[in-house]
């Protein structure tokens, strides 16, 4: 008796006994860990993978990460900065843009063409350059060829293996172009369009200092290196070049990446606190019913400190285990689940096992378990282990400062909780805002809860005094069984409460969120623009588009002026006084009229004139991008020059157009009238089935060979693809979290079971029947249920509405359905699930239990 | 409990008596610091635990007390033989006292029954398991609370008959509260309490 062993290899032992004669029960506690990190692993790896995948694809879109477009030869810095960066490991390469006239050998008159010169042997960094007939592009691209966008051929009236002449060399036409990554990013507005290599446009010898062409740069970054860093560098040198990254590809995607970003995220973190959630519960559950072992552990001469050792060490192992399951089952479902989608939904590659959101997972499961230990095995200081004498011996009443003291280490650990869980939702969350939004949510949500709780059964104890006794014994018994003592309801309306809320805040926003993505890629938006169409042909283009087969929407047109502002309040604008963006606007810019708002626009500040006015002093509308960086505002009065006369206008709003319309194309709306008599041309716009453009080109150049068609058909379909992924991923995300809520839920229910046994027992003994004791426990879980579903549900509407509305800035209006559902849902899934979990309990032989008292 | 105040020698059998409510599980309790006294003094082995923390004295219970309750109180969790061992592992003694503690489960007849846990056993195995626990760290004092109370005749005898012959062999002091007069008869002294305080006290000539 004298050797003495470590005292952590004792406990450590003690724990694994108990742990393996009560596997069966244990199983419980694991299962609700592994939904818990399950939930975490699958919805944080699938929506990280789901990330990165769009986020590849929108490199795609600019076939780089950074691009820089200016319209000089880089100087001398600017070029030594870029020759830093690829000693960093950032490539790059050039494209050269510009205007030049064409024409095939042996047609007399040459056609303006815009050329684009690359490096075929980098370009491009990302996404693929496809040609008709297909082949490899950078065998193609040879200097002496050259491959073109579609619709070429027919201006130039040639075939492919033509030869052209372009600044007095000759070039074959050896493909069309079927698609070109970076065309979103390239210049729109001019006419038919021709790739050559770098080594032709050399050839060429068009581009000398002074010529006017376009340079851009792309940048391809290592992913050890921040973009947002490398753009801030070449911002100190590039100070007029127009720098931009993946992500402003196109406002769709950049839109797009927002909102799922932090959607999934958010999603993310509602996994987390369901997952808490659960364990919580499951630890809470198993600890109660290790109370009575304890208080005979104390009376054995076990010390609180060796009890506390015992106990974590055995939750810590559950713990483990637990949360090696739960990354096994996600990681299956992040594995598993993708293919599904891939085969029904038509994702465009399938993400793989994510190695950091296994590891997040199975910390936040230990951590989580660790944290809701705790708190109740501190309370094991204040088992006195007399009970084992009288287990309903009530304790001498405490004075308030007994009580504080009691209530004092479980305060601070909750507050430990709370904290904890806003570290990890910081952590976790990709949004430091959404991190914040989400502490205080849960901090909040908890207040209301723990408050309506105590409100209902204080409520309830009083209306059940009051109660008729015609209300029958079965609802008066089962209201008393919520507030008798050692009842959890309290607990459970929390926990239900918290899970419905998170649960049903992801489901209102979700739907929130398809609305808006939807919207802003709505079905009619154009997808072939027309260009430079004369006021004499204005009305015969638009009769020959609406009797064009395929199309998809009413054809838009809007007029274009030329003009030049002047001044605005007074100063004169100065090209020399101006930075970056703002010197675009020293030069003319194009200005229309609308009668009255257009369609897809929004007034941010100020009023738009009323349809029919027309006054003398002409009001204007501006952009808000650009009333923004020249310094614009509501009551601003601009003087323009234009070719015939001077116009003073007076700013009556500020605007913002869906950036997919034909109005984006246009930042400054007058009034009617202002412009009339000034040389206009239109721009058209219209959607198309992307079969039926090259008809419709054809058409339009036979009828109106000036007109320029640019075809954005190809394009905006896989942008219109990648919107319908990020519908489908934030769709069965959700209903991931949502399922994996309802089965913590179910599973919070079902830890109340141990507890009911006894209570079985007792009324069948006094000659209850099973019906009776059913019907009981029904009222007592509809109570729970409900009144769970109705708090949760209504704090998730507070919630989604935040979320929507300053997180994800979508339009959204209050959504009933999901709250209704919650309130129905939550009460039919407690009275559910508290069954499943007490049916074994009713059939319990009386004499096994009371045998053991 | 009011103005008690009684010594029990070293090796003594003291038989607690009285009606339910009379005070006999809280005297035991306050004897073991289970409870706290609001006031007065408890010497255990010449030591003063009115003044110590739980922890304190739980070392001392692990140390000095052997407990036998009358609801077993076995932990469901662990076998027959670990049930026996905890209380050494709590005091923190190496694997020397897996011997002792089959020895003891011989002792009380179970030595085919250490793998079991208590719900494969019957009451008066399971009280039997408690006594070896009880004795498994030699404590110098054993306090039993109505050790045959949830047992029936025939089988409360022979845990008794036990009880009485290892607190023979292991020489400690006893400490039982009964209902039954018949268990008090062995007693070398039988105190009976009433409505908290000493009704009577009286010492069996030997």
């Amino acid at each position: 008796m004298t050797r003495k062993t470590s005292p952590t290899r004792t406990a450590a032992r003690i724990a694994w006994r108990e742990t393996r004669a009560s596997s069966g029960r244990f199983i419980f506690v694991i299962l609700a860990v592994a939904a818990g990190v399950g939930a975490l692993t699958g919805v944080r790896g699938f929506s990280r993978a789901f990330h990165t995948l769009l986020t590849r694809d929108a490199r795609g879109f600019m076939a780089a990460d950074l691009t820089i477009r200016t319209f000089q030869l880089p100087s001398p810095p600017q070029t030594e900065l870029m020759e830093r960066l690829a000693g960093r490991g950032i490539r790059r390469t050039q494209i050269t843009e510009t205007l030049t006239m064409a024409a095939p050998t042996g047609e007399s008159t040459p056609v303006l063409i815009s050329v684009k010169a690359v490096d075929p042997d980098v370009y491009p960094f990302y996404g693929e350059v496809k040609l008709n007939p297909p082949q490899n592009f950078k065998a193609a691209l040879q200097p002496d060829a050259v491959v073109v966008a579609d619709g070429v051929l027919l201006r130039l009236n040639a075939k492919l293996g033509d030869t052209v002449r372009i600044g007095g060399q000759s070039f074959r036409i050896v493909a069309e172009i079927t698609n070109e990554p970076d065309r979103m990013t390239g210049s729109l507005n001019v006419g038919p369009r021709v790739m050559m290599s770098r080594a032709g446009l050399e050839r060429t010898g068009l581009i000398v200092p002074g010529s006017r062409a376009a340079e851009r740069f792309l940048f391809k970054v290592p992913p050890a290196i921040p973009i947002l860093q490398v753009r801030n560098e070449l911002k100190t040198v590039f100070k007029e070049g127009l720098i931009a990254d993946y992500t402003e590809a196109h406002p769709l995607i950049e839109q797009g990446l927002r909102q799922s970003t932090t959607f999934l995220s958010l999603v993310s973190l509602v996994a987390l606190v369901i997952g808490a959630l659960g364990v919580a519960t499951a630890i809470q559950a198993h600890l109660q019913q290790k109370m009575d072992s304890i208080a005979v552990m104390k009376c054995l001469g076990a010390k609180s400190s060796q009890i506390l050792r015992i106990y974590i060490l055995q939750t810590l192992g559950l713990g483990l285990v637990g949360s090696t399951l739960g990354i096994a089952v996600g990681s299956a479902v992040q594995l598993v689940f993708p293919v599904f989608l891939e085969k029904y939904f038509h994702l465009t590659s399938v993400p793989r096992f994510d190695p950091l959101s296994a590891f997040q997972g199975l910390l936040v499961g230990v951590l989580t378990v660790l944290l809701f230990t705790i708190p109740p095995l501190v309370g094991i200081r204040y088992i006195r282990p007399a009970v084992i004498f009288r287990r309903e011996m009530a304790g001498p009443p405490q004075t308030l400062r007994e009580r504080f003291q009691k209530a004092l280490a479980p305060g601070i650990a909750s507050i430990a909780i709370l904290f904890f869980v806003g570290l990890l939702a910081a952590w976790l969350s990709d949004n430091a805002r959404t991190g914040q939004y989400f502490a205080v949510g849960i901090a909040v949500a908890m207040l209301l809860l723990a408050g309506v709780a105590w409100i209902l059964l204080r409520g309830l104890r009083f209306v059940s005094r009051h109660l008729p006794r015609a209300a029958g014994p079965v609802i008066r018994q089962g209201i008393a069984n919520l507030y008798r003592p050692g009842n959890h309801a309290g607990a459970a309306v929390m926990a239900l409460g918290v899970g419905v809320m998170f649960t049903v805040t992801v489901w209102i926003v979700q739907r929130g969120l398809l609305k808006d993505i939807i919207q802003t890629a709505p079905p009619g938006m154009p997808n072939v623009y027309l260009l430079d169409i004369t006021a004499a042909n204005k009305d015969d283009v638009y009769n020959l588009l609406k009797r064009q087969q395929g199309l998809e929407g009413d054809p838009e047109m809007l007029a274009a002026v030329s003009a030049q502002m002047q001044s605005i309040d007074g100063v004169v604008v100065q090209r020399d006084k101006l930075q970056g963006m703002a010197r675009r606007f020293s030069r003319t810019v194009t200005v229309s009229t609308a009668p009255e708002k257009p369609r897809f626009t929004a007034v941010l500040s100020g009023e738009w004139w009323p349809a029919g006015t027309h006054p003398a002093e002409p009001l204007i509308s501006v952009s808000e991008s650009v009333a923004k960086v020249m310094n614009i505002h509501v009551g601003s009065v601009i003087v323009w020059t234009t070719p015939l006369r001077t116009i003073t206008s007076k700013v009556v709003s500020l605007h913002k157009s869906e950036s997919v319309r034909l109005t984006a194309r246009v930042e400054f709306f007058f009034t009617p009238g202002a412009l009339d008599g000034l040389p206009a041309i239109y721009y058209g716009g219209v959607r198309a089935k992307p079969a039926a453009v090259p008809q419709l080109q054809k058409a339009l150049y036979t009828s109106f060979p000036t007109v320029t068609v640019v075809n954005m058909a190809e394009v905006l379909d896989t942008i219109q693809g990648i919107v319908d992924q990020i519908s489908v991923v934030v769709r069965f995300i959700s209903f991931f979290s949502i399922l994996a809520g309802a089965v913590i839920l179910a599973s919070s229910v079902a830890g109340t079971r141990f507890r009911r046994i006894r209570e079985v027992i007792i009324l069948k003994t006094l000659g209850a029947t099973r019906a009776r004791i059913a019907r009981i426990f029904s009222v007592e879980f509809l109570v729970i249920g409900t009144v769970a579903g109705l708090m949760g549900g209504l704090l998730a509407g507070g919630f989604a509405w935040l979320v929507l509305n300053k997180l994800l800035r979508a339009e959204a209006s209050p959504d009933y359905l999901p709250m209704a559902v919650s309130v129905a849902g939550t009460a039919l899934l407690a009275i559910g699930t508290g069954w499943a979990a007490s049916y074994r309990t009713l059939g319990q032989k009386p004499l096994e239990i009371l045998r053991d008292e | 409990m009011r103005g008690i105040d009684i010594a029990i020698p070293k090796g003594q059998f003291a038989a607690i008596m009285g009606p339910s409510g009379s005070g006999k599980s809280t005297l035991l309790g306050l004897l073991a610091g289970l409870d706290n006294a609001t006031s007065g003094q408890i010497l255990l082995d010449g030591v003063d635990i009115t003044g110590l923390t739980e922890d304190q004295m739980a070392e001392v219970r692990g140390r000095k007390i052997g407990f036998v309750f009358q609801s077993f109180q076995l932990i469901p969790t662990l076998t027959a033989e670990e049930n026996v061992l905890l209380p050494a592992e709590l005091a923190g003694t190496g694997p020397e006292t897996v011997g002792r503690a089959r020895e003891l489960l011989t002792r009380v007849g179970l030595a085919d029954r250490m793998d079991h846990y208590p719900v494969q056993l019957s009451g008066g195995e399971q009280q039997r398991v408690a006594l070896a626990r009880a004795f498994i760290t030699k404590p110098p004092i054993l306090l039993a609370d109505e050790p045959t109370g949830n047992l029936d005749g025939r089988t409360g005898q022979q845990v008794l008959e036990l009880l009485l012959e290892l607190n023979r062999l292991e020489g400690a002091t006893l400490v039982m509260v009964t209902h039954d007069a018949a268990l008090a008869g062995h007693a070398d002294r039988v105190i009976t309490l009433r409505d908290g305080l000493i009704a009577s006290d009286v010492l069996k000539a030997a």
